[in-house]
């Protein structure tokens, strides 16, 4: 009796909500039935806006109008080649046919990066390079796949379809960008396309987990500031990159470190507008804290596929057994 | 004085309260506690206690696939999950399970850290955990990182077939029914051997039993494979510790050697 009682006031107020004048012009987040502001949704990501900007534009955070008008120009042009492209080439990649490819829709925003002002990563510390420089015996870190394939190991863990990391996994790139965001009480879950991630965020306050348990995708907790949700993620492995591990934009983040804290702010602005921000806080790696900005569109009828990354890996067999073949061929 | 009288009486009520919270361990006198939704609540983290990812016929202890872990990595003895005790195999589909069982060090798509595909996927030895949401009820299994999201809305045709399938689900009073289809059939349904071809269709049913178990039910058919319809059922258990959360299992790493070391560089590392 008593919840129903209570039901029939939860629903009076929320009425008495949508009708309160003053309020339509101005739009206000919608709440979950248990109160929390609702970010559910279907928001894919747009490859429209590139990590760093070009050096050229300063501080400049939007194009002018002629420059955008270039880039959709530009961007016509590219989805009318890709349209016509056909799956046959004489090179060998594992990327997909250009005409599957999402290449966004322009946007003026000049960089995902907001933070420093340059929108460029600050420098990385002299520890880190010295790191990239040496890693595996001077070979550095395996980024794009320049043809050596001794071992798996000589592939990133893009190509090995382990993870694209937290931020890969939401950073756009030309396929699967599709994320979506549940909530229950307690808890706000990211489902990401890229690859079948669903990060589970508690809210309830409770600690990290013991620095010794080590995670691709951290260890995320999550509380409200007015209408948006925090989220800190530590207890990051190594072993990830930041970016989509070198197959992605030019001049990839990288390798980060074990130290690395990431803060995403993610606050609905408008019914259709999810404004996704990260900072990324790993002192051992860059010399600043940096910021990305990605603006995510509502899009009810994007559909979230299955992608099963591993279970359909060819490409790593193909690759390792190919340059075995090639090696044979020159000992004859 | 008085303070022990209100201690004993405190006690003794906090005892009736506790008696009466417990007596009614029955299923059909359970009501289960109510989602934001007014659905049963099924939520929280969940994993089951028994050897039906071994076997989920019944099964003698022996020797697991690797001889070179000794103990570690064999097989418990364990009482079988199907009703009526065996697979209905067809004749060439119970040929199958048994390749698949001489095969299973190399063969089965656990080793090989693929999606488990329903129903393995709750039974496998770890956790997983079930949120309910407005969106739809999303079951998010540690092994792996497979997931799916259960369509509560109109059901859905599936697409393309998938390892974790379509899932429509629905409610039969406090029982969620969740009906798989576009299932890709490459799953395995443990390490045994047993499976389901490209016509799998799985019918599950999750009971809130009390506050710590589900009770789960799957009836498979597909009748490339088998006779007629069966039925698994098992209860699944609660995790109760405290801030129980689901870790990472990215196994991909640990398969790598077993599916391509044949393929590496002499004496590469």
């Amino acid at each position: 009796m008593i919840r129903v009682g209570l039901l029939v006031v939860m629903v009076c107020a929320s009425l008495w909500g949508q009708t309160k004048p003053g309020q339509a012009k101005n739009w206000t987040s919608p709440k979950t039935p248990w109160g929390d502001p609702d970010l559910q949704g279907m928001w894919p990501g747009n490859m429209g806006v590139p990590l760093q900007r070009p050096e050229s534009l300063g501080t400049r955070t939007t194009l002018t109008d002629e420059e955008f008008a270039q880039k959709e120009a530009q961007a016509k042009k590219q989805a009318q080649a890709d349209s016509q492209s056909t799956a046959a080439s004489d090179s060998v990649g594992i990327g997909p046919p250009s005409y599957w490819v999402e290449r966004g829709k322009p946007s003026r925003q000049t960089s995902l990066i907001i933070d420093p002002p340059n929108g460029r990563l600050p420098p990385l510390t002299e520890e880190e390079q010295k790191l990239r420089k040496e890693a595996r015996g001077g070979k550095g870190f395996p980024g794009e796949w320049r043809g050596e394939a001794n071992s798996y190991e000589d592939l990133n863990i893009y190509y090995r379809c382990i993870t694209r990391g937290l931020l890969g996994s939401i950073i756009p790139v030309v396929y699967n960008n599709g994320n979506e965001i549940l909530q229950a009480p307690g808890l706000v879950i990211i489902r990401n396309e890229m690859i079948h991630e669903s990060r589970v965020i508690p809210l309830d306050g409770r600690p990290h987990l013991n620095p010794a348990i080590r995670q691709y995708m951290g260890d995320s907790r999550g509380h409200w500031e007015g209408n948006t949700l925090v989220i800190e993620t530590t207890n990051f492995t190594d072993k990830d990159a930041i970016g989509s591990n070198g197959a992605g934009y030019p001049g990839d983040p990288g390798h980060h470190s074990a130290d690395l804290k990431l803060t995403e702010r993610l606050t609905r602005v408008d019914a259709d507008t999810l404004n996704y921000q990260a900072t990324i806080d790993d002192l051992k790696t860059w010399t600043k804290p940096w910021t990305i900005l990605i603006p995510l569109k509502r899009n009810d009828h994007y559909q979230l596929l299955e992608y099963a990354c591993h279970e359909g890996n060819i490409a790593i067999s193909d690759i390792l057994s190919g340059a075995r073949a090639d090696e044979r061929k020159e000992t004859k | 004085m008085r303070n022990l009288v209100h201690t004993t009486i405190v006690a003794s009520s906090a005892l009736a309260l506790l008696l009466l919270a417990t007596a009614p361990t029955d299923a059909q006198t359970y009501r289960a506690p109510r989602a934001a939704d007014g659905h049963a609540d099924l939520s929280g983290i969940y994993e089951a206690l028994n050897t039906a990812n071994w076997d989920l016929e019944d099964h003698s202890p022996q020797q697991g696939p690797m001889w070179q872990t000794g103990a570690i990595g064999s097989e418990p003895a364990g009482e079988s999950v199907v009703e009526g005790g065996t697979i209905p195999y067809k004749p060439d589909a119970l040929e199958k399970k048994k390749l698949n069982f001489a095969n299973r060090r190399t063969n089965d798509p656990e080793a090989k850290c693929y999606m488990p595909g329903i129903p393995r996927a709750n039974y496998m030895p770890y956790p997983f955990q079930i949120v309910q949401s407005p969106r739809g009820i999303m079951f998010i299994y540690e092994f792996a990182s497979a997931n799916r999201l259960v369509n509560m809305g109109k059901p859905e045709e599936a697409g393309s077939d998938t390892w974790m399938g379509t899932n429509n689900g629905h409610w039969e009073g406090d029982t969620l029914v969740i009906d798989v289809t576009g299932l890709n059939g490459l799953a395995w349904f443990d390490r045994a051997g047993d499976f389901g071809g490209k016509q799998l269709h799985v019918v599950e049913r999750f009971t809130r039993t009390d506050p710590y178990h589900l009770n789960y039910e799957a009836t498979i058919e597909d009748s490339t494979v088998f006779t007629r319809p069966w039925k698994i059922s098992m209860p699944l258990y609660r995790k109760v510790e405290k801030n129980a959360q689901l870790l990472e299992f990215k196994c991909v790493e640990f398969a790598e050697e077993l599916l391509y070391g044949q393929f590496k560089k002499q004496g590469s590392k």
